[in-house]
């Protein structure tokens, strides 16, 4: 009698109230409550993944979120298995997978399952929506604790979403930081490490990850965390580009004034000169305001919402400096450089000569293998390699320039400040293998690249390096990879802001964000990052660093119309730092063979 | 035991509802505040949970080392942060009264601060939670909130409701009375004093330390009830204590707390620590010497060293390490903090057998 009672509550949760005894009457709701969710774990099961070293056993968990194969799972359980590794799903079928992209400050990875028969769809889940998740909410964890499952049918668990916004500090050389995560009482365990966390409609909320644990030891202690599913949408085009990724810094210290007093707030300290939020004009003292539209008043708040972006991202910052109120765009500093390397390996203990794993050794025959490849700064070169050349096939449909590498020259107008006029534009290629510019705005400007001294790169004045950013442009479009053997490769995804073509000062920067895959190259000593629409592939933008120590000269492209069948923009935004340069506006263009 | 079932059948039919609990976490949550003290040591938290029972800032909490401390600080759900008193506390009932102090304002004075707080006579007149019944609770475990981070919720069920064997270190657990068993991991560090309701937020109890069974060595995740009442030997008489007394009295500052017999099991076990003369009400318990071949030297302590804990209890004073001492026995192992320079010290002492004279201390050896 008494252990019925104590165990009942306990079937119930697990959810197999099928085992009481027929003849009580249930409820109408409990009965519908208990098919919905029954339901929803049908619905969801087969895409969950056992993740195992090559060949299988007991490790993490993961789930798939595409019909390709992606998978998502914590860093700390594919750093020990990678490149290769096995995963099981619950059809009871071990696949061949592989390392993708990974995120070892937010603890995930995104990896690759090979289906057996090319082409063939995966079981998927939808990604929810972590933002709306709240304290109180029903939550479903799904995994393999303790390596329980021999055919990888995964366990479920249900509880509560205990909390949100939640903070847990890094473990371990500054990597496996969890901010802005969920905290939940479904019970995880060793083993359910990168398992997903669901919502009751079945959409992926979070990757399950940590626990409080104290004087119980390692196992379910009523708080786990989960990182939420939004800060993962902000790394997976990374990911899917085969990145090593980083999270960021503002590049400035960040203090709680008014610690002692009744309520508190944020305010800069000291502030790197290197620092785009110092280019912008923040100074030690400033009061912080909101950061990437979420107001900040605790320390826990601001290394939150820092903490769910990756590095180089671009995200609205509002402030106070003295007694105005200003929004800006901030530019975020990698993490990593200023944490310990958490490849090194911790002070006074030499690495250890890594003993031969059999599970490793039968990695190396893995069909996967042919889908890895070995680059520093990337978790996989391969898939960086295989989105760069799918991106630029599909900037290719807009237009082929590859068969104009002669001479350019276009005319039009320009509206810069207080100027406005007719404009020229020439670049062409020299017989010393240089490249001559010249732009006519009134006033001749000319430069030669790439021999020009760096000094003398900012063409036309206060452009921030106009003229050559140019000259980067027009390689780009006719010799692709070709031209930049430096680097091309894919870098992810990042937001962009178009400024609004009437040229006045923006007062809502999130507005006007348009996320875009991005292209990386690197020509002579300049390095680019140009802006890819994400939906069509259509070119918005680039960002050239072509004076050293110094903000970027940023072109936005629009008011593209076909010429001679290829798409091209009839209009250029030029800014430089805070500042709108100018507008050029093109009306002819002649585009050469190359001789 | 039909009965049994269609209760915790009916009682699982909201799970299906859009919004289960975010409302009642909400409103839960304007009524608890996060409070921090002293400890911060090993397996001691110097955070806590506590309760608002009135709109002036009376707060219910666990009777925890966290409020041996000068100035306990409690952070309101709004994020506002300020301090309070310990008013009250009382040992046998594991519970302690608190009551914000507003700058400025005497503490018998109103603070005007109008705060969201559980109705305590109410709740006591609610009906007991029954076995089977869901319950949830609440509470600053691990720390993981701050100013106006919410607190956490978690889901149980009650499944038991009954009298408890519980320990603590070498303390026999105070509290006697009966305890509301849970079957969720509620009682995590700083959780005591945060408060179990029922699943719409009407309060239950307050959730209990960290402690284990004593039968089963298994850690217990318990409450006790509003109601709670227990019964103590007051000198040759037995006396009735009960929480609504406790918060009705101690709201108006006319609660005395019961004085516990000491427990005085035995001589205790042999240490042999030489401590500085004990000259003051509470001198420090900075070693002085330790007998040649005693547990103490074994254990490596030197001149100097300041007993800080004992097993994770803090010490004070001289005389609270005597205490202490008198409930243990040979062959215990006891784990002392001792502060030594500015670093902290782990030293385990092996207690031995009293000696049937005490040995004279070691003499100081001649410097060469």
């Amino acid at each position: 009698m008494k252990r019925t009672l104590l165990l009942l509550p306990l079937a119930a949760l697990a959810g197999t109230l099928a085992l009481l005894p027929s003849a009580v009457a249930l409820d109408g709701d409990v009965k519908k409550a208990e098919a919905e969710r029954t339901a929803v774990v049908a619905k969801v099961r087969p895409a969950v993944v056992a993740v195992c070293p090559y060949g299988g056993g007991g490790h993490g968990s993961g789930v798939v979120i595409d019909p390709e194969g992606y998978a998502l799972t914590n860093f700390h359980v594919t750093a020990d298995v990678s490149p290769v590794m096995s995963a099981g799903l619950a059809d009871g079928i071990l696949y061949d997978a592989v390392l993708v992209g990974q995120d070892k400050v937010g603890d995930v990875a995104l990896i690759k399952l090979v289906p057996k028969k090319a082409g063939t769809p995966f079981p998927f889940v939808q990604l929810g929506d972590s933002d709306k998740v709240k304290a109180g909410d029903w939550s479903l964890a799904m995994g393999n604790p303790f390596g329980l499952s021999m055919d990888f049918t995964p366990t479920v668990t249900y509880g509560l979403v205990s909390g949100v916004n939640r903070y847990q500090p890094p473990e371990g050389g500054g990597t496996l930081e969890y901010t802005d995560c969920l905290q939940i009482d479904t019970s995880i365990n060793p083993g359910n490490s990168g398992g997903p966390l669901f919502n009751m409609q079945g959409e992926l909320i979070g990757i399950n990850g940590r626990g409080s644990f104290d004087k119980r030891g390692r196992v379910n202690s009523g708080v786990g965390y989960a990182i939420s599913i939004n800060q993962i949408k902000n790394f997976l085009g990374h990911f899917k580009a085969g990145l090593d990724t980083d999270h960021a810094t503002m590049g400035a210290t960040v203090e709680t004034e008014n610690e002692d007093g009744t309520l508190s707030q944020m305010k800069f300290g000291t502030i790197l000169e290197e620092a785009d939020v110092f280019r912008r004009g923040v100074r030690g003292g400033d009061k912080l305001v909101s950061f990437a539209g979420r107001p900040l008043t605790s320390t826990n708040q601001y290394k939150n919402i820092l903490g769910i972006f990756p590095k180089e991202w671009r995200l609205p910052l509002t402030y106070r400096h003295e007694n105005s109120r200003k929004e800006t765009l901030v530019r975020l500093m990698g993490l990593m450089d200023e944490r310990a390397n958490p490849d090194a390996p911790p002070p006074g203990q030499p690495k250890q000569p890594e003993r031969p794993d059999p599970a490793k050794e039968a990695a190396k025959r893995s069909p996967a293998m042919k889908l890895f490849k070995e680059k520093k700064g990337y978790a996989n070169y391969y898939f960086n390699e295989q989105q760069r050349d799918k991106l630029w096939a599909n900037f290719q449909k807009h237009g082929d320039f590859t068969g104009v590498g002669g001479a350019w020259a276009v005319e039009g107008t320009f509206n810069a400040n207080d100027r406005k006029g007719p404009l020229t534009l020439t670049i062409a290629d020299t017989t010393d293998g240089s490249i001559d510019a010249k732009l006519t705005m009134n006033v001749p400007f000319s430069v030669k690249m790439p021999t020009a001294n760096p000094l003398e790169l900012n063409v036309p004045d206060n452009s921030g390096g106009l003229l050559p950013v140019l000259t980067q442009y027009r390689r780009l479009l006719t010799q692709g990879a070709k031209g930049f053997t430096a680097n091309f490769s894919h870098g992810g995804v990042e937001p962009c802001y178009p400024p609004p073509a009437d040229g006045k000062e923006v007062d809502d920067w999130a507005k006007r964000r348009v996320d875009c895959e991005v292209l990386k190259t690197k020509y002579g000593a300049t390095e680019c990052k140009w802006y890819f629409d994400k939906k069509d592939q259509k070119l918005i933008a680039c960002e050239a660093a072509v004076i050293p120590d110094s903000d970027p000269c940023e072109l936005y492209f629009g008011d593209y119309k076909p010429v001679d069948g290829r798409q091209v923009p009839h209009r250029i935004d030029v800014r430089w730092g805070d500042k709108n340069y100018g507008t050029l506006f093109f009306a002819k263009f002649e585009f050469k063979k190359a001789n | 035991m039909r009965f049994a079932l269609l209760v915790s059948l009916v009682l699982a039919a909201p799970a299906s509802a859009a919004d289960p609990f975010g409302t009642v976490a909400e409103k839960v949550n304007t009524r608890v505040v996060k409070l921090f003290g002293a400890g911060g040591f090993r397996g001691v938290a110097n955070y806590g949970s506590g309760i608002l029972i009135s709109p002036d800032g009376h707060i219910l909490t666990s009777a925890t080392q966290m409020l041996d401390s000068a100035e306990i600080v409690v952070h309101l759900s709004d994020g506002r942060k300020m301090k309070a008193v310990l008013l009250v506390a009382e040992p046998e009932l594991d519970s302690a009264l608190l009551k914000i102090k507003v700058e400025g304002k005497k503490l018998d004075e109103p603070t005007g601060l109008e705060l969201d707080f559980f109705d305590y006579d109410a709740a006591v007149k609610r009906p007991k939670a029954q076995p089977g019944d869901w319950v949830l609770g609440f509470s600053n475990q691990f720390e993981i909130a701050m100013r106006d981070e919410q607190f956490s919720i978690q889901k149980g069920v009650i499944a038991a409701y009954t009298k408890m064997h519980g320990r603590r270190g070498v303390f026999d657990f105070p509290y006697h009375g009966d305890v509301y068993v849970v079957d969720q991991i509620t009682n995590n560090p700083g959780a005591a004093g945060g408060p179990l309701t029922d699943r719409k937020g009407n309060l239950l109890g307050l959730i209990g330390k960290e402690i284990k069974n004593t039968l089963s060595e298994t850690w217990m995740n318990y409450a006790i009830p509003v109601a709670a009442e227990v019964e103590v030997k007051d000198g040759d008489k037995t006396a009735k204590l009960t929480l609504p007394d406790f918060v009705a009295l101690g709201m108006k500052g006319q609660y005395k707390p019961v004085k516990r017999p000491d427990v005085v099991a035995s001589i205790g076990g042999y240490h042999g620590i030489i401590f500085v003369p004990n000259v003051l009400e509470k001198t420090p318990p900075y070693v002085e010497d330790t007998v040649s071949g005693s547990p103490a030297e074994k254990a490596g302590l030197k001149a100097d060293d300041l007993v800080s804990f004992i097993d994770g209890e803090p010490i004070y004073s001289i005389k609270m390490f005597h205490d202490y001492l008198k409930r243990t026995k040979a062959g215990m192992k006891l784990r002392l903090e001792v502060r030594r320079g500015d670093n902290l010290q782990t030293v385990e002492l092996d207690l031995g057998e009293q000696p049937v004279k005490p040995l004279p201390p070691k003499p100081v050896e001649p410097k060469k």
